[in-house]
């Protein structure tokens, strides 16, 4: 069923993500021992819920006096951005069984969805073994988490330096995309529109926001320029020059061979 | 924070959690994906690393606490992107951003 060499693949690219889970994973157990939760309800958070984001806004908001009804908001409007990976994921699972869709899908983050996003791009990868990083990873945050809270007191890790990890790492996900006109414009418009959504007090969905806008401006600017295309076609095709190259991209984008592999 | 809150929450922020996970994906799932959306979703990948760093690192009101409590993230992204460019490794990005960061924080 799985093969071994697809263990190894998950494993290997998922060290960066369990390192990085362990250094925000233990202060995140902290936080949430210092409510009054214990190793098992912090075990079963990470295990059901597992959002790095929710589980350090669920503690801090409460030691904050919210009450119950707006925690629950503002967490769920933070974990929307979620919306955004399932889709770019929609072209990989195809053609893959609905259970292994359905796990793989329920336990993607934004660390996963990155790491799994380039390794489609670069081939030599498939749902199962994404499947597994999945899960290698939450495995190091569920740890990190209850080992968090059972040790809350005896250690204090500088959560500010240590999340800094996870900031590495998106920032190495976006240098190394591919610089297209079209991406690029993607990428400016995202992050301005991130910082228009804070200075309006909409920090919850800013990430969804912010990408929504990076997404549609991007398409606009890709369609424009495909129809300003001298060619005359008007459907461009996209196998042509320059900016065009990124419409190839839903192309490159997964077509899950390892899949179809007996 | 009592074992009702507890299970009001996580079973709250679980079911959002989930249904944002996973709807969306078996809502395009098993159908032919138009060419038009296909170029969209290829947008996100680069849209949304762009929307966390910049959730990570700008704000609007970052330089109220003084400058270098800002500045220094962004001073350490600098270098995570030479290495990041030199290297394509997520380990030694976040390595040498959390180094990066904790050096430019004893400054």
């Amino acid at each position: 069923m799985v093969e071994r060499s697809h263990i190894k693949d998950s494993f290997q690219a998922a060290i960066p993500i369990m390192l990085g889970y362990v250094a925000i994973g233990i202060p995140c157990g902290i936080l949430c021992a210092a409510v009054g939760l214990n190793a098992l309800q912090v075990f079963l958070f990470s295990a059901l819920f597992y959002s790095g984001a929710g589980q350090f806004m669920i503690p801090n908001m409460y030691l904050s006096g919210s009450p119950l009804a707006s925690i629950l908001a503002s967490v769920s409007l933070v974990n929307t951005r979620q919306m955004l990976y399932a889709a770019s994921f929609a072209p990989a699972c195809q053609n893959i069984s609905k259970p292994l869709a359905f796990f793989f899908a329920a336990t993607v983050t934004d660390e996963s969805f990155g790491v799994s996003t380039r390794k489609f791009e670069e081939g030599d990868w498939s749902v199962d073994r994404a499947l597994m990083l999945n899960l290698f990873s939450q495995s190091s945050w569920t740890i990190s988490n209850v080992i968090g809270a059972l040790v809350s007191g005896l250690i204090d890790i500088p959560l500010q330096i240590a999340a800094f990890a996870m900031t590495s790492i998106f920032i190495c996900l976006l240098v190394t995309q591919k610089m297209t006109d079209a991406n690029v414009v993607a990428i400016v418009c995202a992050m301005l529109g991130v910082f228009a959504c804070k200075s309006f007090g909409l920090s919850g969905p800013a990430i969804l926001i912010g990408a929504l806008i990076g997404v549609a401006v991007a398409f606009a600017y890709a369609s424009i320029k495909a129809k300003g295309r001298p060619s005359g076609g008007g459907e461009a095709l996209p196998s042509d020059q320059d900016g065009m190259r990124t419409s190839g991209k839903g192309e490159t984008h997964p077509s899950n061979e390892g899949e179809v592999r007996p | 924070m009592s074992w009702e809150e507890f299970w009001i929450t996580l079973i709250v922020c679980g079911l959002t959690m989930l249904a944002c996970r996973v709807l969306p994906l078996f809502l395009l799932k098993g159908k032919d994906l138009p060419e038009n959306l296909n170029r969209a979703l290829g947008f996100i990948p680069p849209a949304a690393f762009a929307a966390l760093v910049a959730n990570d690192l700008l704000a609007p009101d970052m330089f109220a606490g003084g400058f270098w409590p800002a500045a220094a993230p962004l001073a350490a992204t600098i270098c995570v992107v030479v290495v990041a460019l030199k290297t394509r490794s997520l380990l030694w990005s976040a390595v040498t951003g959390v180094a990066a960061y904790a050096l430019l924080l004893l400054i």
